[in-house]
């Protein structure tokens, strides 16, 4: 008895001993995204000091200030939302695809989105308004192609990766052709083509926005479902789930999410991957818990991606998907080795 | 109770069902009493996996229907049918670092509403479930982190956690060891006797099916060949019939016994 209430107790206190964790995790990213906001806001040609900023934000009118306004915003908070919205959307794949090793990057539903996103913008730019539309479409079909294609019975990780790795470079490859047909290099087609952020609006922001949102709002929607999906869809049906309903919405959303991002700010490979792993480690795995800290981490990663973009070579820039993909890329085959799961 | 005069809890009336060109169940027809601990049995390939998840809603029949307190399973949403019957599949797994608690409440799916936490009636049948399986004493700690028993336990408390009339089973003793094996079935004799929850469930041990069940329903070909209280329907006629083997079958002090070697 005495034995069995000691093993309470450490329960007990391993339990707070994660929740504490998880709660400083919450806390130091937020820290960390403030205090990144405001270096990125600094960095660059244009400076200007943290008082004079909110000064020149606030008070009174500063033309630096009004710069950095409209030049420097834009591609930050594009940066902070296309960041939370793949992040999310990544790890809304891996609870549907039960793998954690799906990305929307990796299995193709970013290029597929890119793809749509350059086909109207390099031949029917007067349907701007309809870009975040056909990037949606596109995201879609590539997720429709991975999910046909790897069925076979059921859905093994491994056939998803492989799938959505051949998916990604034929959409890819459709997107780099259509965009040298189109002639331009520095069109609006290149830039999604090469992800690259540098000459974002505050329109941009405007249309980013309210998808992101809707997104996100989505994802907290099906928290709850997101974590039923981790049993055995058996055993979720047997809970009264709709299994294949609730992986069609969830998918949708997860597709929303990464096909918005990818009109806005290009395709970027990995970052759905490596946050939300890391936030399994710090946070856990519950969703409640997962998808809000995803939102965030995903933010300050993709803004870090960003910054160290513009700085590492200034005044020439490397874009955020490129650092992604280079640091990405390392992460994501020391996952694969290490996890017995996807040797075979 | 008068559960002798009673409608069946479930009745199986001409069931018929194929994958493509393989008919695997052929006019199966079968009755669940209330109350009552019933086992299907059969060789493997015999349909009673196919009848189990045609049964619990996981398949559904090419011909023949399902009756569920006399209305068709069929025509019964997912949710609907989770109110009044839950499974233990034989095969589950978990998010790693869930714990039991948690696991638990997931029980308490097809109960609650959009956008509402756990209620009171929520927590209180959370805390019985873990009370009945004895597995309060662990209820923060990760599923993972138990022994293969302990979390048949707690998949039987998730189930218990939905508050059914009606719990099916499949196969709850495979990957255990035979103290677990025994342990499980006690605890289900005892959600029967104490709780009066129907029991139906699938096994493969003819002796630990002889020994905890009401009732044996022995499937061959597609069709129901066996039917009744095991002392009267378990001999070596009906073993061979079923399994294609003879066996001898003995009785000590009025229980009957397969010598399974």
């Amino acid at each position: 008895m005495e034995q069995q209430m000691n093993q309470i107790n450490m329960d007990g206190v391993h339990r707070k001993k994660k929740k504490a964790r998880a709660a400083l995790s919450f806390v130091i990213t937020a820290v960390l995204l403030v205090i990144l906001f405001f270096a990125a806001v600094n960095t660059g040609s244009l400076q200007t000091g943290f008082v004079k900023l909110l000064k020149g934000l606030f008070v009174e009118y500063d033309a630096h200030v009004a710069a950095i306004w409209d030049l420097r915003f834009p591609r930050i908070l594009i940066s902070m939302l296309a960041g939370a919205g793949i992040a999310v959307s990544g790890v809304l794949f891996q609870a549907v695809l039960k793998n954690p090793l799906a990305d929307p990057g990796i299995i193709g539903i970013s290029s597929g989105a890119g793809f749509a996103a350059v086909l109207i913008t390099a031949f029917a730019p007067g349907w701007y308004f309809f870009t975040p539309l056909a990037a949606f479409a596109g995201g879609a079909a590539a997720f429709f192609l991975v999910y046909c294609l790897s069925w076979k019975g059921g859905l093994s990780p491994l056939r998803i990766i492989l799938t959505g790795v051949a998916v990604e470079a034929l959409f890819s490859g459709l997107a780099s052709a259509f965009n040298s047909m189109s002639g331009g290099d520095r069109t609006g087609a290149a830039a999604i083509v090469e992800a690259n952020i540098t000459q974002k609006t505050w329109e941009d922001v405007s249309v980013l926005f309210p998808y992101i949102i809707a997104g996100l709002f989505l994802a907290v929607l099906f928290i709850g479902e997101c974590n039923l999906l981790s049993l055995e869809d058996k055993t979720a049906r047997s809970l009264g789930v709709n299994v294949n309903t609730t992986r069609i919405c969830i998918s949708l959303s997860a597709v929303l999410l990464a096909s918005i991002s990818t009109a806005i700010a290009g395709a970027v490979s990995f970052l759905g991957l490596i946050v939300p792993h890391i936030g399994r480690i710090l946070v856990g795995s519950d969703h409640k818990v997962l998808v809000p800290f995803s939102a965030l981490a995903g933010a300050f990663t993709f803004l870090l991606a960003d910054t160290i973009g513009r700085t590492i070579a200034a005044p020439y820039e490397v874009s955020a998907a490129v650092i992604m993909s280079v640091a990405g890329g390392p992460f994501f085959i020391i996952l694969l080795r290490r996890s017995k799961k996807y040797a075979d | 109770m008068q559960t002798k005069t009673a409608k069946p809890a479930m009745e199986v009336k001409e069931l018929f069902f194929s994958y493509g060109s393989n008919q695997i169940l052929k006019g199966a027809s079968l009755e669940i009493e209330r109350g009552k601990i019933t086992t299907i049995m059969g060789a493997n390939g015999c349909g009673k996996s196919t009848l189990f998840s045609l049964m619990t809603k996981n398949l559904t029949p090419g011909r023949g229907k399902i009756l569920l307190n006399g209305r068709n399973i069929r025509d019964m949403q997912l949710s609907e049918f989770a109110r009044k019957v839950s499974i233990v599949h034989q095969y589950n797994t978990s998010s790693d670092d869930i714990t039991v608690e948690r696991l638990v409440g997931f029980g308490r799916t097809p109960h609650r509403k959009l956008f509402s936490g756990y209620g009171e009636e929520d927590t209180r049948l959370i805390e019985w479930a873990m009370e009945v399986t004895h597995i309060d004493g662990y209820r923060e700690r990760e599923v993972s982190r138990l022994s293969g028993g302990q979390r048949q336990r707690v998949w039987i408390a998730m189930a218990l956690a939905q508050n059914t009339k009606i719990l099916f089973l499949d196969e709850p003793t495979t990957y255990l060891d035979i103290r677990y094996q025994i342990d499980i079935l006690k605890l289900i004799q005892k959600l029967n006797r104490e709780y009066n929850i129907t029991i139906v469930m699938v096994l493969h041990d003819i002796n630990q099916a002889i020994h905890f069940s009401d009732r044996i329903i022995g499937l061959w070909g597609g069709r129901v060949i066996v039917d009744g209280e095991p002392g009267q329907v378990i001999s070596a006629e009906s073993i061979e019939k079923l399994y294609g083997i003879q066996l001898e079958v003995t009785e000590i002090e009025g229980r009957k016994f397969v010598l399974t070697v």
